[in-house]
């Protein structure tokens, strides 16, 4: 780590001044005020406080079981999303595994869709009326068709749905690792087993640690696998956030129980952090070599571990590819889980697409995420930085300032800006926003910003710090540092975050619903009004389409960041390497990011 | 350098987006959809409804803009709606807002964000059914329990909600709400909690009262997620719930299943669809006339034969269809006192939210 780390350094550096102006800026007007605003006139209602929604919580059962059955989740999540996410790592960037290109296409899936739909499609699988289910009864009779159901199916289906994190993160952090160390061990003598647990392991922790916060907190956010899957006993807290919040006079309970959840998010995030500064592992050598497949030695293992990937495998692309059939079925046929492959028609897909809106809402879907991504990861690109290499007071209450977002439902964020800006407020020059194509925006940048932040600085955290040091003795600016040294070696991961930003925005509806300026409404409110009220037949069958769909979108999206982008960067900045794709993994080939060329890049930038 | 980019590319897509206000909308508003308020923008009316979906929204805009008006309708759910139309009331963004129920628009009327207005059709509607000075009447929708006939004969069906519970061979079989989050969960409670008015009670309600509420949770079959209770009926899994009356001709189709309905002695409650003018419209003028045009006999008879409704409008009621009409002239309507239901909705929703719901 740099030195001058202490707060008081942090203000003789001008570009610290001028990134911290900003940022505070815009933490107060976007962050703190608008969302104080909600919390005082919630829990405030006559300007006194009320200690009402705390009674009213604790002494309900349901509401202490559902946030007992988040929290449950949320830990489990932590642990099996893990597991899974190293394995389909590991298979696909670390073992040589036969036909790795094809297994990650398979775990890729997860990239492009989610929500209630993948849930539905676990259930048309696994469900008591699923192709998988009839199968099993009838060899195994007296089985319980509705086995897949409760915590243990919720598990499952989440554990599947958020691998994104790991395919996306860790796998370019391991592309990362300096195959030197590797065969060193290997040549005292250490087995697969260690190496992988004291070399490979350990120099992914930034970025594990980072993952392992998002899947606790999508745990605790679970909205639509219990929904769908979860029976009587397995129900969660956010069903009930979203009435409450809906409803004026019992806000106060959306937002404490919002709040619990918020800090519970915290808490988590401190203790992560606590053992980050436990120490990042790098390479010692200097000149680093790429990371080379492994073969996995012991026989039995290898088979094991080839029939596990391609297990997975199924149970990845199953629910995608019923999705995308069903999709060409009639909605009843859908819901009755009744499909003949007579009755697949273009008709829902000609019904959604010939709507007078016609492909507006997805041009104005695209343009906004687009932007709100892009927004939110060039910005934090420098707040991220700061807080990487500063570590002090100051830096961390930023830190958890921009996690604001995380605590509060969207639509409470939404309601709080609709209320602080209403007005002429002179935070923002004395604009009024509500009413503009600006205030949506501004809300898609905020919700976005603590995913972006977290990744962003687990990217920083695993580039190797000498390298900068050496840029800085021999004369570099600090902005020359950032751009030529950082910037290339993180730059996978930031656009890997604002591919999946982009993503996730694409069909907001909590959001938009309050904030979208009524001539340009995006694809989420579209989407609401052809899917949702009385599901009805056509409902069901659209929301299979818009799935379809976007998957369409999010898969362009991914294969224009990621496959294109890579390639790219293989052949301009890596000219000394052979290009083969034997190295540097499937679909992503030119994104071994961080260390793998350390040495020789930043060398050449410096001269 | 990066951020220079990105300030190009945000410029960029700015006056894409700016390009798009435009797309499918008069171009009158393209200049004003980037940064201008609504409020500002061209002579579109905004219209806010929760009554878009299956089409609505496209023939409702259709026919406005033959008739001169340039409609611009936001859709979202009733509580979204509402909760949007109480947010922005500093500010409104809205224009018009119909398609809401009675609670709601009561709701939105007690925040001071509706402004009163007499339509030209006030004299050919009931003006019981609202509040006879800010949200005039449209449609009427009645709140049923339906039940699979194929299965059950009209003397074997229930004849009330609370035979639900207190029968055995109903018991699982019904389906019941896993969310008071619909106007349609909501009404069936006002109907219920309605008949056990005590207040000396909890909330208005007696112990009697809450224990049926109670029951209901208990005995019940939870509603599955993305699943029409016409789909379950089908595969067997329950055979009756609550369902608004003008679905079930065309889920009865959809499902190939018969349904019919149980007119309890008391009645049944009636979800009223209303409309309004929004409080502080710059365009006052015009939304009012849009009012006057669309809750017309002529416009609403219209959207009854496209949408099977059941118009207020007693001149519109000739062209509405016939099975529709003649369901409704049968129709026992449960006297509901909303006054005292809208107070108390709110809370009723909250407690059953946190103590009878499983």
């Amino acid at each position: 780590m740099s030195t001058n780390t202490t707060a008081r350094s942090m203000g003789r550096s001008p570009f610290v001044l001028v990134v911290g102006v900003v940022l505070t800026w815009f933490i107060a007007a976007f962050l703190v005020w608008p969302n104080v605003n909600i919390l005082i006139a919630t829990f405030f209602p006559d300007g006194s406080f009320s200690g009402r929604a705390a009674e009213k919580l604790f002494s309900s059962q349901r509401a202490m079981k559902a946030l007992g059955n988040s929290f449950l989740l949320a830990v489990a999540l932590s642990i099996t999303v893990n597991l899974v996410g190293v394995f389909i790592v590991l298979v696909t960037h670390y073992f040589r595994i036969r036909g790795s290109r094809i297994l990650f296409l398979g775990y890729a899936s997860t990239f492009i869709y989610g929500g209630i739909v993948l849930a539905a499609g676990y259930k048309f699988i696994y469900g008591d009326k699923g192709i998988v289910t009839t199968l099993l009864v009838k060899l195994i009779p007296g089985m319980d068709p509705g086995w897949f159901s409760g915590f243990f199916a919720v598990l499952v289906v989440m554990t599947f749905a958020t691998t994104t994190n790991h395919m996306l993160f860790v796998a370019n952090a391991l592309k990362g690792i300096d195959y030197q160390t590797i065969e060193a061990a290997r040549n005292l003598g250490a087995s697969t087993w260690t190496i992988l647990r004291r070399i490979v392991l350990p120099m992914l922790k930034p970025t594990l640690f980072s993952v392992t916060i998002l899947s606790f907190l999508t745990g605790l956010g679970a909205l639509s696998a219990p929904q769908v899957l979860g029976g009587r006993d397995f129900q969660t807290i956010t069903p009930m956030i979203l009435t409450f919040t809906n409803s004026p006079t019992s806000r106060d309970l959306a937002a404490l129980l919002a709040v619990i959840l918020g800090v519970a998010t915290m808490l988590m995030l401190a203790v992560m952090s606590r053992l980050e500064k436990g120490g990042t592992y790098f390479s010692v050598s200097k000149v680093s070599s790429e990371l080379q497949k492994q073969d996995i030695t012991n026989p039995a293992a290898n088979v094991a571990v080839h029939a596990v990937a391609y297990l997975l495998f199924a149970i990845y692309t199953l629910p995608v590819a019923l999705i995308v059939l069903y999709s060409f079925a009639d909605g009843a046929a859908i819901q009755t889980g009744q499909l003949s492959l007579a009755n697949l028609t273009l008709d829902n897909y000609v019904r959604v697409l010939t709507q007078q809106s016609g492909l507006r809402p997805f041009i104005v879907s695209v343009v906004y995420s687009a932007l709100a991504a892009v927004i939110a990861v060039g910005g934090l690109l420098f707040v991220a930085r700061l807080l990487q290499k500063y570590k002090n007071w100051v830096a961390s209450a930023f830190e958890y300032l921009l996690h604001i977002p995380w605590i509060l439902p969207s639509a409470l964020l939404a309601l709080g800006l609709i209320v602080s800006y209403d007005h002429p407020n002179p935070l923002v020059g004395g604009a009024v926003l509500t009413g503009t194509t600006v205030i949506l925006l501004i809300a898609f940048v905020t919700v976005k910003i603590p995913f972006t932040l977290r990744m962003l600085k687990a990217s920083f955290a695993s580039v190797n710090s000498s390298l900068e040091e050496a840029a800085a003795i021999m004369g570099a600016k600090t902005m020359y540092v950032f751009r030529r040294i950082l910037l290339p070696l993180v730059l996978p991961a930031a656009a890997a975050i604002t591919a999946l930003n982009f993503n996730s925005l694409l069909d907001d509806y909590d959001t938009a619903i309050f904030l979208a300026h009524p001539l340009v409404q995006p694809l989420g409110l579209v989407i609401k009004a052809n899917t949702d009220g009385a599901e009805g037949t056509e409902g069901i069958a659209n929301t299979f389409v818009y799935t379809v769909l976007l998957m369409i979108i999010t898969g362009v999206t991914m294969y224009l960041v990621y496959g294109r982008s890579g390639r790219r960067r293989a052949r301009k900045q890596l000219p000394m390497e052979s290009p083969g794709p034997q190295a540097s993994g499937p679909v992503l080939p030119g994104t071994q990011a961080p260390g793998e060329d350390d040495a020789a890049r930043p060398a050449a930038a410096v001269r | 350098m990066r951020k220079l980019q990105t300030l190009v590319a945000a410029a960029v897509a700015v006056t894409l987006l700016a390009g798009c206000g435009g797309g499918s909308t008069p171009p009158t508003s393209t200049g004003e959809a980037t940064g201008a308020p609504a409020g500002g923008s061209g002579d579109t009316l905004v219209v806010y409804t929760n009554s878009n979906g299956e089409g609505r929204g496209d023939w409702l805009a259709g026919k406005a803009a033959e008739a001169g008006f340039k409609i611009e309708i936001v859709g979202a759910g009733g509580a979204d709606a509402t909760n949007k139309l109480i947010a922005e009331k500093n500010n409104p963004i809205a224009d018009v807002a119909f398609g809401l129920n009675n609670m709601y628009f009561s709701q939105i009327k007690n925040e001071g964000a509706l402004e009163a207005y007499q339509p030209a059709w006030a004299g050919d509607v009931d003006k019981g059914l609202a509040d006879g000075e800010t949200y005039w009447p449209l449609v009427k929708q009645a709140i049923l329990l339906g039940y699979n006939s194929d299965k059950f004969t009209k003397e074997a069906a229930p004849k009330d909600w609370t035979d639900l519970w207190t029968k055995d061979e109903f018991k699982d079989r019904y389906e019941r709400v896993t969310g008071l989050g619909t106007a349609t969960a909501q009404l069936v409670f006002a109907g219920i909690l309605s008949r056990y008015r005590d207040d000396s009670g909890d909330l208005g309600i007696s112990d009697d009262g809450w224990k049926q509420v109670e029951q209901y949770f208990k005995n019940g079959s939870p509603a599955v997620a993305k699943t029409d209770l016409f789909a379950r009926i089908a595969s067997g899994e329950v055979d009756m719930g609550q369902m608004p009356s003008s679905i079930i001709a065309e889920r009865e189709k959809s499902f190939k299943v018969n349904v019919d309905t149980v007119i309890p002695t008391v009645g049944v409650p009636l979800a009223v669809e209303q409309i309004a003018l929004v409080k502080g419209t710059k365009k006052k003028e015009q939304a009012q006339k849009f009012i006057d045009w669309f809750g017309s006999a002529e416009v609403q008879g219209e959207f009854a034969q496209k949408f099977n409704s059941m118009p207020v409008n007693k001149a519109a009621q000739a062209k509405a269809n016939p099975d529709v009409v003649g369901f409704f002239a049968d129709l026992k309507q449960q006297d509901i006192d909303w006054g005292f239901v809208q107070k108390n909705m709110g809370a009723w929703v909250e407690k059953i939210e946190l103590e009878y719901m499983t």
